[in-house]
């Protein structure tokens, strides 16, 4: 995977600067480092190759200060868990109108199950969904010309296996607190009980209830409007009616 | 059928009396669909007496029109016009093709292919 390697290679330079910063006076020894690259680059050796050079020159050196684990993981893929029997609990469907958003928010996402204890599997890109609209450019008589316009909804599935419930509603709550602009999510959830037995959500709803309630001023980012007249004060704004359209 | 009218205006989009109207209708409807759908239910239902299946026939004719669905017509937020409204976006054509070349409406772009 060349993205991966890409990632791997910003995480050497930030481990070097670091190196560097902590010891201005024996700064030669990463110039050194990095004419053995230059010149390991013109015997084609790659990334991989130089790796264990910098292993005993780390040992050789005492304990140099580093990024912490966590910090250091955001250069590297989302990590994740494997499921000990592989029955689905949730499916996350993210829908967004741009790409960047999406995967960000994916990757927040799967981080977000690993740290939950969580085996999460995906992003699966789903088909988009094409919309097409044609309509005149002007009055009904000019039929002849018109124009398009579209809107490509791009998806993507996380899947969650082998979930506890509770931990699972745990994470829906987490993402939406945490929500990024332009994305839609909407999930599926199964749980599974004895045969005759209650469900563990049926058990405990009246509480739920008063949970949610407790939690739902907490969730979102939109703050609710007191009044009318805080309402009108809002609408009336320069900046809304500015976003409302082109007029 | 003024009575069904608000008092104040309660629609924030493009105001005119038929716009008005329209909205009117709407809320109507939904205060009585229960109604109309029992009153439906018993005319069609051959398992009762004939008179009380005529009385219901009369009752569902008595009711005002504003509480028919059929008089619910999609109109456009921005112009008011009937025709050529998207459903998507509750924006006749004309007016869609103005908001989307300004970038108002989330993902909706030139199309070419």
């Amino acid at each position: 995977m060349p993205f991966s390697l890409t990632r791997r290679a910003a995480l050497h330079e930030v481990s070097l600067v670091a190196r560097q910063r902590a010891y201005p006076d024996c700064s030669r020894q990463p110039m050194l480092a990095l004419a053995g690259s230059r010149r390991s680059k013109a015997s084609l050796s790659g990334e991989a190759d130089r790796k264990p050079n910098l292993s005993t020159q780390a040992t050789s050196e005492p304990e140099s200060p580093r990024h912490p684990r966590s910090v250091q993981a955001l250069h590297l893929k989302p990590l994740k868990r494997e499921a000990e029997h592989g029955i689905p609990s949730c499916d996350l469907q993210l829908r967004s109108y741009s790409l960047q958003p999406l995967d960000f928010f994916c990757d927040f996402a799967l981080r977000a199950a690993y740290y939950l204890g969580l085996p999460a599997y995906g992003p699966v890109p789903l088909p988009r969904i094409t919309q097409r609209w044609t309509v005149p450019r002007s009055h009904f008589i000019f039929k002849k010309s018109q124009e398009n316009f579209e809107r490509i909804t791009l998806r993507r599935l996380i899947q969650i296996k082998d979930g506890n419930p509770e931990t699972v509603q745990l994470w829906l709550a987490y993402l939406r607190k945490h929500q990024y602009y332009g994305i839609g999510m909407k999930a599926n959830m199964w749980e599974f009980s004895e045969l005759g037995g209650q469900s563990v959500t049926k058990q405990n709803t009246r509480q739920y209830e008063t949970d949610i309630n407790a939690a739902w001023p907490h969730l979102g980012q939109v703050k609710p409007l007191e009044s009318a007249l805080e309402a009108d004060k809002v609408l009336n704004h320069r900046l809304s009616s500015e976003a409302s359209g082109p007029r | 059928m003024s009575h069904w009218r608000k008092k104040t205006l309660d629609i924030g989009c493009f105001v005119g009396s038929r716009t008005v109207r329209d909205h009117t209708k709407r809320l109507v409807f939904e205060q009585h669909e229960a109604e109309r759908q029992a009153l439906r239910y018993v005319i069609r239902n051959t398992s009762l007496p004939a008179r009380a299946r005529a009385e219901a026939q009369l009752q569902l004719q008595q009711m005002s029109n504003y509480t028919r669905p059929t008089q619910i017509r999609n109109r456009c937020t921005i112009g008011g016009h009937t025709r050529g409204v998207f459903r998507d976006f509750k924006m006749s054509r004309f007016n869609f093709r103005m908001q989307a070349m300004a970038g108002v409406l989330p993902g909706v772009k030139r199309a070419s292919w």
